[in-house]
C-alpha cells in the first residue's frame, strides 16, 4: 500500500482505538492522580472542557491506552503477536507503577494488537501504525489542546463519561 | 573412536525426548497454549478465592479476570519469542505459567504492586 495512504488509515484508526478505549475506561470522569487534575482546571480555565482536560492529564500521567497503542506497534514490529502481548504486559506494570488501575492500558494494547494483526492483511505494517500513533497524541495534546478537550469532552457524553463536577 | 558431533548430535536428540529443546511451534499450537494459559489461570484465581470480576472501573484489587491472565500471556510471550517451549508443543509450560501467575495474584500481587490508597499522592 502507499505509505502516506496507509499512514492516514493507521492514524485514523488509532485514534479510534485509543480514544474510545480511553474513554470507555472512565479517563475523562475524574483525575486519577494530582497532576491530572492540575491539567484538567488549566485546560478549564483557558475555556476549555474539564472532562478532556482530565483525559489529557491522565494520558500524560500514566499509560493508558495511547501508550498502551504505542507500545503494541512497536512490540507487533520487533516480535509479531506475542511482542503486542508482552507490550500489555509491561503497560500493566507500568500502570501499576504510576498508581493507575490499568484496565484502559492493557485492554488498549490487546485491541491494538488486534487492528495491527487485522489491517496487516490489507497492507499496514505496524510502522505506520507507530508513526501514526504519534501524529494522533499530537491531535490530543499537541496542536491546539483547548480545542481538542472541547472534542473530548462531547464524545465522554456520548459515552456517558463526562466529569462529574 | 570418539566423535564428538555424534555425541553432542545424540545428547541433543535424548533431551528432546523429554521435550527439553528448544522447538520452534506453530500458530496453531501456540493459539492453544494461549487459550490455555488464560483458561488455567483464571480456573486457578478462582479455586484460590479471588473475586471473578473487579469491583469497578477505578478498583485496585485483583480479581481473576482482569491482571491474572494478563500476567499469565505476558509471561507465555516472554517463552515463546525466546522459542523456549517445554513438552506437549508448549502446553505444559502454559498450565506451568498459568498456575504460577494465579498463586502470585493471589499471595505476592500486593507486596510488589502496593495499592496506593495508603499514599498521599493520589488525588481520590
Amino acid at each position: 500500500m502507499n505509505e502516506i495512504i496507509g499512514l492516514i488509515l493507521a492514524t485514523i484508526i488509532c485514534w479510534l482505538n485509543f480514544v474510545i478505549v480511553d474513554t470507555y475506561f472512565g479517563l475523562p470522569e475524574q483525575p486519577g492522580v494530582k497532576g491530572a487534575r492540575i491539567i484538567g482546571e488549566s485546560v478549564k480555565k483557558r475555556k476549555g472542557d474539564i472532562a478532556g482536560g482530565f483525559f489529557q492529564g491522565n494520558i500524560l500521567c500514566s499509560p493508558d491506552a495511547s501508550a498502551g497503542t504505542l507500545m503494541a506497534s512497536i512490540g507487533y514490529l520487533v516480535l509479531g503477536i506475542p511482542g503486542g502481548i508482552i507490550a500489555a504486559f509491561l503497560v500493566f506494570i507500568g500502570n501499576r507503577l504510576c498508581a493507575d488501575p490499568g484496565y484502559a492500558g492493557t485492554t488498549g494494547s490487546l485491541t491494538a494488537t488486534l487492528l495491527i494483526f487485522i489491517f496487516s492483511f490489507i497492507g499496514l505494517t505496524p510502522k505506520m501504525f507507530i508513526v501514526g500513533m504519534v501524529i494522533a497524541i499530537l491531535t490530543i495534546q499537541g496542536i491546539d489542546q483547548v480545542r481538542a478537550s472541547i472534542i473530548l469532552g462531547k464524545i465522554a457524553e456520548k459515552f456517558n463519561r463526562h466529569a462529574k463536577e | 573412536m570418539f566423535d564428538l558431533v555424534h555425541l553432542a548430535v545424540n545428547s541433543l536428540a535424548i533431551a528432546n525426548v523429554y521435550g527439553l529443546a528448544n522447538i520452534t511451534i506453530g500458530y496453531f499450537d501456540m493459539v492453544l497454549a494461549y487459550l490455555v494459559a488464560i483458561i488455567v489461570s483464571i480456573i486457578v484465581a478462582l479455586i484460590l478465592r479471588v473475586p471473578l470480576m473487579p469491583a469497578d472501573r477505578y478498583s485496585f484489587d485483583v480479581s481473576a479476570i482482569y491482571p491474572t491472565p494478563i500476567i499469565a500471556i505476558g509471561i507465555l510471550s516472554l517463552f515463546l519469542v525466546l522459542n523456549y517451549t517445554f513438552a506437549f508443543n508448549g502446553l505444559l509450560l502454559a498450565v506451568i505459567i498459568g498456575i504460577c501467575s494465579g498463586l502470585f495474584v493471589k499471595y505476592l500481587f500486593n507486596y510488589v504492586f502496593p495499592s496506593p490508597a495508603e499514599g498521599e499522592d493520589i488525588d481520590e
